[in-house]
């Protein structure tokens, strides 16, 4: 006879609604992607709107695995997993921020030829969009080892942003005028560097789930 | 700690009812002033462990031993007086068995049976007992009125009071709140809290959530093998036994 029957249906409930915040978030940050490709101030004014029901389903799972914490009583794997829960839920929420920003950063440069360097936050969503899909599906599978590897695509969201910051330093003091825009810029560039650590924060939350020990990854 | 002596020291004892291995190759080492939990399904061996430690098994025909079982350093079997070890290892039984007479008689007949006669001091040790029990002030105006009348959760109280009066050293006590309402549980489980500052305590509980919230060790036992045991708060947070982590998070099939 298999048992608590009733408690694994309402995990599996609870991560349905992980994954579909997850997924929320990933298309969040796809679209202000191509907003910010297109010049498409419609489709980032979606983003924004969107993350209020980001913030709504946060809200929610948390208020789910609070319940099971308290009706359920788990213990070791399990309390370890709706622990992890929170965790995933607080980085995503994060993530779906950096998304509305990115957002807003092609509402405030729209109007204006753009900068070439927006090439590099181009990868950096990318990249951080593979990041998030990566990370849930890690957590979802319970793989350590695939959190591993979504956690080392970081370094290339780092790589990004440094070259940004070089770039426009320099575009700050050639051109004095555009430092208004290009300070926009950076900005951009730093929520998208901070997503891709939310992301590794899921990383390595995962790995906290499987194994109980805390571990730095990318150090 | 280091170097300290352990209060009970279990080493490879195996036990058999008749043909029957009821419990294998155990050792646990339980340090002084500590509560150890043994948790495990029905019929797994712990409370026939619980009882080797008093020799209450000795009562029961058929009965066999081997390993070594030390209390402060000295073998249970051969260097212990089983009437002294029994004063200093008490017991303490799932159903609460006050004895048909007083709550004073109750708590000073061990005394006496011990060869305690006189009153004052007799006194003392029961409004002691019953002190360090938590039952003093619910009771002290009714001492000469039967234990029987009593609530479950007093009458446990006043059992472990009993044990108290003898003044052991180790406190065995055998799924002492299964019988009891969640308020006598909980005023139980606080004296636990606070009776391990003088003694040390082993309990056995099919209440896991008990067993997490009182103890600072626990045994995991199926089978009559000890599969695990380590500090409550690895057993609970990350067993090493996936038996363990099945039994705990009460996963069979």
């Amino acid at each position: 006879m298999t048992t608590r029957i009733q408690f694994t249906e309402e995990l599996t409930r609870l991560n349905r609604d992980v994954l579909t915040m997850g997924a929320r978030v990933e298309e969040d940050l796809r679209k202000a992607l191509q907003a910010l490709r297109a010049g498409d101030l419609a489709l980032a004014k979606e983003v924004k709107a969107d993350d209020e029901l980001v913030n709504a389903l946060q809200l929610k799972i948390e208020d789910q695995a609070a319940v099971l914490i308290a009706t359920q009583a788990p213990v070791a794997r399990d309390l370890r997993e709706l622990v992890t829960v929170f965790k995933v839920t607080d980085n995503l929420e994060r993530a779906g921020d950096y998304a509305v920003h990115l957002a807003k950063a092609v509402i405030k440069l729209a109007g204006e030829p753009p900068f070439r360097q927006i090439g590099h936050l181009e990868k950096m969503a990318e990249i951080g969009s593979q990041m998030i899909h990566g990370a849930i599906e890690a957590y979802l599978n319970h793989d350590v080892e695939a959190a591993r590897r979504v956690a080392a695509l970081d370094d290339g969201i780092d790589h990004e942003h440094k070259a940004l910051i070089g770039e426009i330093l320099t575009l700050m003091k050639e051109r004095p005028e555009q430092a208004d825009r290009a300070s926009k810029l950076l900005r951009t560039s730093g929520y998208l560097e901070r997503l891709g650590d939310h992301m590794t924060n899921v990383c390595e939350a995962v790995v906290f789930m499987e194994e109980g020990r805390h571990v730095e990854l990318n150090e | 700690m280091d170097g300290v002596c352990p209060k009970i020291d279990v080493r490879n004892l195996d036990l058999w009812y008749g043909e029957t291995q009821a419990l294998k190759k155990v050792n646990i080492s339980v340090e002084p002033n500590t509560i150890t939990a043994l948790i495990g399904p029905s019929g797994c061996g712990k409370s026939t462990f619980l009882r080797v430690l008093d020799r209450m098994n000795d009562l029961i025909a058929g009965v066999r031993t081997e390993g070594k079982v030390l209390y402060d350093g000295k073998d249970i079997f051969t260097d212990i007086d089983v009437i002294e070890l029994r004063k200093k290892v008490g017991m303490v039984f799932q159903k609460p068995n006050p004895f048909p007479m007083s709550i004073y008689d109750n708590i000073a007949y061990g005394p006496r049976v011990h060869g305690i006669k006189e009153r004052k001091v007799l006194d003392e040790i029961v409004e002691k007992s019953l002190a360090d029990a938590a039952l003093l002030d619910e009771v002290k105006d009714r001492l000469g009125k039967p234990a029987l009348g009593l609530s479950g959760g007093q009458q446990q109280r006043l059992c472990i009071a009993r044990v108290l009066a003898v003044e052991p050293d180790v406190l065995l006590m055998d799924e002492p709140t299964s019988a009891l309402d969640p308020i006598s549980t909980a005023k139980i489980e606080s004296l636990l809290d606070e009776l391990k500052r003088r003694y040390t305590i082993v309990i056995v509980t099919h209440n896991m959530q008990q067993a997490g919230r009182v103890s600072d060790t626990t045994g995991f036992f199926l089978q009559g093998e000890l599969v695990e045991y380590a500090p409550t708060k690895e057993i609970f947070f990350k067993p090493r036994d996936v038996r363990t982590e099945n039994y705990i998070s009460g996963r069979f099939g």
